[in-house]
C-alpha cells in the first residue's frame, strides 16, 4: 500500500523478471565496475600514504613528526585554521541570515559572489594576495610612496617592516579566501529551506532579536553549521596552492604543514614527507567520519520532525 | 471472464498486504476496488499489473484466459494510470502519450504517422488537442490525469487499471472527472478496474464494487447489492454512515433496551448479544409511539444543506445516535433541542458473532 | 519609533538585516573583491601587444591545451563512472555499501598536497601501480596521462554528489508508468531515466572540469613538470611568480579567471536548469 512497501525485497526470489529492477548479473556487474574505480582512485592512494608513512618504521616516523620544522609547520597551519574558520563561520551565519530572511534585489548576484572563491584557481587565489600587498603591490607601492595618504602609517609599515607577503598574515589571508563559501554553502540553502515562520513565531511570542536566533534558529542549523565548519577546517588545514604562493616557504617560519611535505618530498625525504603527510590523511578520515555522523544526526533530526 | 486473480497472497516482510484472494472480472466490466488504507486495494491493482508479483505458491493471474503471472509488467499489456499520474516531465503530453508506441520493437512499432494519428484521436478523446505541445508541469491535476489515461490507453491495453485515480483532486474536478471517466468507459468498453477509498466514487462510477478489507476481499457486487445487503458490519460502517445499537436476539427480532424490533425473516438464535445496524435514514421520529419505537431527546438539529440532521440520545441509554430526514420531514416535525421524542426503527440488521442477516 | 518604523519602506518582523547584509558586503569585498580587482588593476599596467604576446606564447597555448584536455578527459571519465558509482548506492544493497559512500569525498577532504605525493608514488616506475602498467609500455608518471590520472582523482566527487540526490528522489512510479507501457529496462534508462538525471549529471560534468581547470597542488608532484608537455597552466602562473614577474602572471591568471567566471556562469544556467522541472512538481 504505501509507496516504502515497493522496496522490501522478496523473500524467496523465483524467476520474476521484474521490469523495474536490474538482472543480477546486471547488478553485480555495476557493482563490480563501481568498487573497482573507485578501488583504483581512492583505496589505494589511502593505504599506500600510511603503508608509505611507515615504510622506515615506527621510529623513524615520529623522528620525522618531532622535528622542529615539522612543530613549526603544525603550529602554523593549526593558527591559520583557528583564525580563518571563526571568520568564516561568522559570514557565512550573518551571510545566510541576510539571504534566506530576507527578500532584497541581487540576491543572485551575491550567491555567485560568495561562491567566486571556489571557482577561482588555488594559485590565482595566493597571487591576488600578492597583488594587492607584496612588494610590487598596492602596498608595497604605498610603502614606498613620495607624498602617502597618511604618513604615520607609511612610517609606522616602514619602521616596524610590517610584512603580509611571504610572511604569516599572508598565509592566513589566502587561507581565509579559500575556505571563505564554506559555512555559507552549507547554511544558505538549509535556512531557506527553513522558512521565517518558527524566526516570525519566536518574534510574535516577545523574543528579541538574539533570542530568537539563539533559541530558535541556531537549534535548527546547528547540523549544518558543524558540517561547514568540518568542510571548512579540512580545507584550512590542507590548502597547499594558495598558501604556496603567499608563504616565501621558509622552513620552520613559514611553511605549513601541506608545504612542509612538499619540502621533504623536493629533499627526496619520501617516507618522511608521507609520515607528515600521513596526519592531512587521518584529518581526512576524522572529517569524513565527522560528516557521516552528521549528515545522519541531520537526517534523524529531519525524520523525528516529520513524525513526531 | 477478462481478468482473473486466483488465490493471490502477498506479504511484505511481516505485513500481510494480500491474504489468499480470488476475483474474477468480466470483459467490459469497470470494477471498483473499495477499501480502507492498508486494505491491500493498491497492491491487488499492481500485482494484476505485474508492477508486484504474488508470494509463490498457487497464485494465477488470467488476462482472457491466459496465465500472465510470471509475466512482467513490460511485455503484461496492461494500462496503468497512478495515483500521482507519474507523467514524464521531460516529455510534452503528445510524447508523454506517444511513449508506449514509441518504445516498441521495431517490428511491432506502428509508423510515425500512425502513431501520430493514434495520439491525435486520443487527445481528442481527453479533450486536450491544444495542449499536446505543453509540458506536464504546465497542466492542471484534472488535465493531468487525463494525459495520464491517454496515456494508457495509447498501446490498447487489455485492461485499464486506475490507482486512485481521482485522489489527488479537489472536489470539483473529482466530480467531473467521475461522470467523464464513465462516458469514456460507455464509449471504448475496456475492461477497467480501479481502486479508491472513496465510497461514493465506487457506488457512483462502477459496475461492481470489491470491498478490501486487511488483504482479503470482504465483499464485492453490484452497488445495490452492497449498499442494500452489506455482508458485514464493516463493510455496512465503510459505506456510509451508521448507527449502532447493542441490543439482543429473540426469536427472529432483536431487542433493544425494552422494545423489541422484527428482523422480517425467522431464525433460531435466541438470546445472545447483537448489535443492530440502522442507517440514519431508515429511522423515523414522531411524537408519538405507534408501534415499537425507542424513547429519545433531541440533541441537536442542522437543517444546512438538502437534508436535515438531528442528534438525538436514547433516554435508556444514553447512547447517541444520527438521523437523516427529508428537509419536508423536518419542517413538519420542527423538532426543537431537548424535546422528547419516538423513534421507529426500520431496516435494522444485526450482526453477532456467529451469525448475520 | 513609530516614526521611525513608518518612514522605512518595509517594516520587517525579523531584525539584524542591515547588520548582517552590510558585514557579509564589507567581508566579501575586503577579502574576495577588492584582491580580485587587483588582478585587473595590474593587467592594466601591460599593453594590450604585451599582454596578447604574454598569453599567447607557447609555454602558455601548450599548458592550456595539455589544462583543458586533460580536465574535459578526466570530467568526461568521471561523468560515465561517476554515474556508475551514483547508481550502485543509491540502487543497491552491497557489503561495506556506507563506508564506501563516505569514502567518495575523500578528494574533498584529502589535502591536494598529499593527493599529489601519493600519486606521484603509486604510478612512479617503482610504484604500486606504476609497476603493473610498466610492461604494458604505459607510462603515466611524468606524462600528460599523469595529469588525467590526478584531475580524474580530484573530480570524482563532483558527478557522484550531483546525481545521487536526484537519482534518489527519483518517482518509481515514472519508471512503474514506463513499464507498464512496454518499455524493457534498457529503454526505461534510456528514455526515462537518463533524460531525468541529464541536468545533475551535466552539473556535475561542468563542476568537476570547473574544479580541474584550476587544480595545483594534486597535479604538480605526478606531472613532472617538463615544459610544453606536462605544465599546467597554473603551474605556468607559479613559475612567472617564482621569477618575480608579476605581469605575466597576472596576465595568464585572467585567461584562466575568464574561464572559470564562464564555466561558473555555464553551472548557475545548467543548476536554473535542473531546478526546472522541480519548481512545477509541486501542483
Amino acid at each position: 500500500m504505501t509507496p516504502a512497501a515497493t522496496t522490501f525485497h522478496t523473500p524467496h526470489p523465483v524467476a520474476q523478471r521484474r521490469s523495474t529492477t536490474e538482472s543480477p548479473l546486471v547488478r553485480r556487474l555495476l557493482i563490480g565496475v563501481a568498487l573497482a574505480f573507485l578501488s583504483v582512485f581512492l583505496l589505494v592512494p589511502l593505504v599506500a600514504v600510511f603503508s608509505q608513512a611507515f615504510a622506515k618504521g615506527i621510529g623513524f616516523y615520529f623522528h620525522t613528526l618531532s622535528d622542529p620544522n615539522a612543530w613549526s609547520a603544525i603550529k602554523l597551519t593549526l593558527y591559520a585554521a583557528a583564525i580563518a574558520v571563526p571568520l568564516n563561520c561568522v559570514f557565512g551565519v550573518a551571510a545566510a541570515w541576510a539571504i534566506a530572511k530576507f527578500d532584497f534585489r541581487g540576491k543572485n548576484v551575491l550567491l555567485t559572489l560568495i561562491d567566486l572563491p571556489f571557482s577561482v584557481s588555488p594559485v590565482i587565489s595566493g597571487l591576488i594576495y600578492v597583488l594587492v600587498f607584496g612588494a610590487q603591490g598596492w602596498l608595497g607601492h604605498y610603502r614606498d610612496a613620495e607624498q602617502p595618504w597618511l604618513p604615520w602609517l607609511q612610517n609606522w609599515l616602514n619602521e616596524h617592516n610590517f610584512k603580509i607577503i611571504f610572511a604569516v598574515p599572508g598565509i592566513v589571508l589566502a587561507t581565509i579566501f579559500v575556505t571563505f563559501p564554506f559555512v555559507a554553502r552549507e547554511l544558505i540553502p538549509l535556512m531557506q529551506a527553513q522558512g521565517r515562520s518558527e524566526e516570525e513565531a519566536a518574534r510574535v511570542l516577545g523574543a528579541s532579536g538574539w533570542q530568537t536566533f539563539w533559541r530558535v534558529t541556531l537549534p535548527n542549523i546547528k547540523w549544518g553549521l558543524l558540517y561547514g565548519v568540518i568542510l571548512c577546517n579540512a580545507r584550512a588545514m590542507g590548502e597547499f596552492g594558495a598558501v604556496s604562493v603567499v608563504s616565501g616557504k621558509i622552513r620552520g617560519e613559514t611553511n605549513t604543514i601541506p608545504l612542509h611535505i612538499e619540502a621533504l618530498y623536493d629533499d627526496l625525504n619520501i617516507a618522511g614527507a608521507f609520515a607528515v603527510a600521513s596526519l592531512l590523511a587521518f584529518l581526512a578520515l576524522i572529517t569524513l567520519a565527522l560528516k557521516t555522523w552528521v549528515e545522519y544526526q541531520h537526517a534523524r533530526q529531519n525524520q523525528t520532525k516529520m513524525f513526531p | 471472464m477478462s481478468v482473473e486473480v486466483k488465490n493471490v497472497t502477498k506479504k511484505f516482510g511481516s505485513f500481510t498486504a494480500l491474504d489468499n484472494v480470488s476475483l474474477k472480472v468480466e470483459s467490459g466490466e469497470l470494477v471498483a476496488l473499495l477499501g480502507p488504507s492498508g486494505s491491500g486495494k493498491t497492491t491487488l491493482l499492481r500485482t494484476i499489473a505485474g508492477l508486484e508479483f504474488p508470494d509463490p505458491g498457487t497464485a494465477q493471474i488470467l488476462f482472457y484466459g491466459e496465465d500472465v503471472t510470471q509475466i512482467p509488467a513490460s511485455e503484461r499489456k496492461a494500462g496503468f494510470a497512478f495515483q500521482h499520474y507519474a507523467l514524464f516531465r521531460h516529455l510534452s503530453v503528445f510524447e508523454n502519450i506517444a511513449f508506449g508506441l514509441r518504445v516498441r520493437p521495431k517490428t511491432t512499432r506502428p509508423p510515425e504517422a500512425e502513431i501520430r494519428a493514434r495520439v491525435d484521436k486520443l487527445l481528442k478523446l481527453i479533450q486536450l488537442e491544444p495542449m499536446a505541445g505543453r509540458f506536464p508541469s504546465q497542466l492542471s491535476g484534472g488535465q493531468r490525469q487525463r494525459v495520464a489515461l491517454a496515456r494508457a490507453l495509447a498501446v490498447e491495453p487489455k485492461v485499464l487499471l486506475l490507482d486512485e485515480p481521482f485522489g489527488a483532486l479537489d472536489a470539483k474536478v473529482r466530480k467531473e472527472l467521475r461522470r467523464w471517466l464513465r462516458q469514456l468507459h460507455d464509449e471504448i468498453h475496456i475492461t477497467t478496474l480501479f481502486v479508491t477509498h472513496d465510497q461514493e466514487e465506487a457506488l457512483e462510477v462502477s459496475d461492481r464494487v470489491a470491498i478490501l478489507r486487511a488483504g482479503k476481499i470482504e465483499q464485492i457486487g453490484t452497488p445495490e447489492e452492497i449498499y442494500d445487503n452489506p455482508a458485514s458490519p464493516f463493510v455496512y460502517d465503510f459505506l456510509g454512515n451508521v448507527n449502532l445499537f447493542s441490543g439482543r436476539m429473540k426469536d427472529g427480532a432483536v431487542v433493544i433496551g425494552e422494545t423489541e424490533f422484527s428482523l422480517g425473516e425467522g431464525t433460531g438464535e435466541t438470546d445472545t448479544a447483537a448489535v443492530a445496524f440502522v442507517r440514519p435514514h431508515d429511522i423515523r421520529v414522531t411524537r408519538q409511539a405507534n408501534g415499537p419505537a425507542l424513547a429519545a431527546l433531541v440533541l441537536r438539529s442542522n437543517a444546512a444543506g438538502p437534508v436535515a440532521n438531528l442528534e438525538l440520545k436514547r433516554l435508556d441509554s444514553g447512547e447517541i445516535f444520527n438521523v437523516q430526514l427529508s428537509k419536508e420531514q423536518f419542517q413538519e416535525l420542527a423538532p426543537k433541542a431537548g424535546e422528547p421524542v419516538f423513534v421507529e426503527l426500520k431496516n435494522v440488521r444485526v450482526f453477532s458473532d456467529d451469525y448475520s442477516i | 519609533m513609530a516614526i521611525k518604523l513608518s518612514r522605512s519602506k518595509k517594516i520587517r518582523v525579523l531584525p539584524g538585516f542591515k547588520l548582517t547584509l552590510g558585514f557579509t558586503l564589507f567581508y566579501l569585498g575586503l577579502i574576495v573583491l577588492i584582491p580580485l580587482a587587483a588582478v585587473f588593476w595590474k593587467t592594466s599596467s601591460l599593453t594590450w601587444a604585451e599582454f596578447w604576446h604574454t598569453i599567447t606564447m607557447p609555454q602558455a597555448l601548450a599548458s592550456y591545451r595539455l589544462t583543458f584536455g586533460a580536465s574535459l578527459l578526466a570530467a568526461l571519465v568521471n561523468a560515465f563512472f561517476g554515474l556508475i558509482v551514483a547508481w550502485v548506492l543509491v540502487r543497491y544493497e552491497f557489503f561495506g555499501k556506507k563506508i564506501v559512500d563516505a569514502l567518495v569525498d575523500l578528494p574533498f577532504a584529502l589535502p591536494t598536497a598529499v593527493a599529489g605525493i601519493t600519486l606521484a608514488m603509486l604510478y612512479s616506475q617503482n610504484g604500486w601501480i606504476g609497476q603493473l602498467l610498466e610492461p604494458l609500455g604505459i607510462k603515466v608518471a611524468n606524462t600528460r596521462l599523469g595529469v588525467f590520472v590526478a584531475l580524474t582523482f580530484i573530480g570524482l566527487p563532483f558527478i557522484v554528489r550531483t546525481v545521487q540526490p536526484v537519482l534518489e528522489d527519483l518517482d518509481p512510479e515514472l519508471e512503474e508508468a514506463a513499464a507498464s507501457l512496454g518499455a524493457n529496462r534498457w529503454q526505461i534508462f534510456w528514455r526515462v531515466i537518463l533524460p531525468m538525471l541529464m541536468p545533475a549529471l551535466l552539473t556535475g560534468f561542468a563542476l568537476a572540469f570547473a574544479r580541474a581547470l584550476g587544480e595545483y597542488g594534486s597535479v604538480i608532484f605526478i606531472a613532472g613538470n617538463i615544459p610544453m608537455k606536462t605544465v599546467i597552466t597554473p603551474l605556468l602562473i607559479m613559475g612567472e611568480l617564482d621569477m618575480f614577474d608579476y605581469a605575466k602572471a597576472t596576465a595568464l591568471a585572467v585567461v584562466m579567471l575568464v574561464a572559470s567566471f564562464v564555466m561558473l556562469l555555464a553551472i548557475n544556467v545548467l543548476q536554473w536548469w535542473t531546478n526546472r522541472y522541480n519548481t512545477h512538481n509541486l501542483a
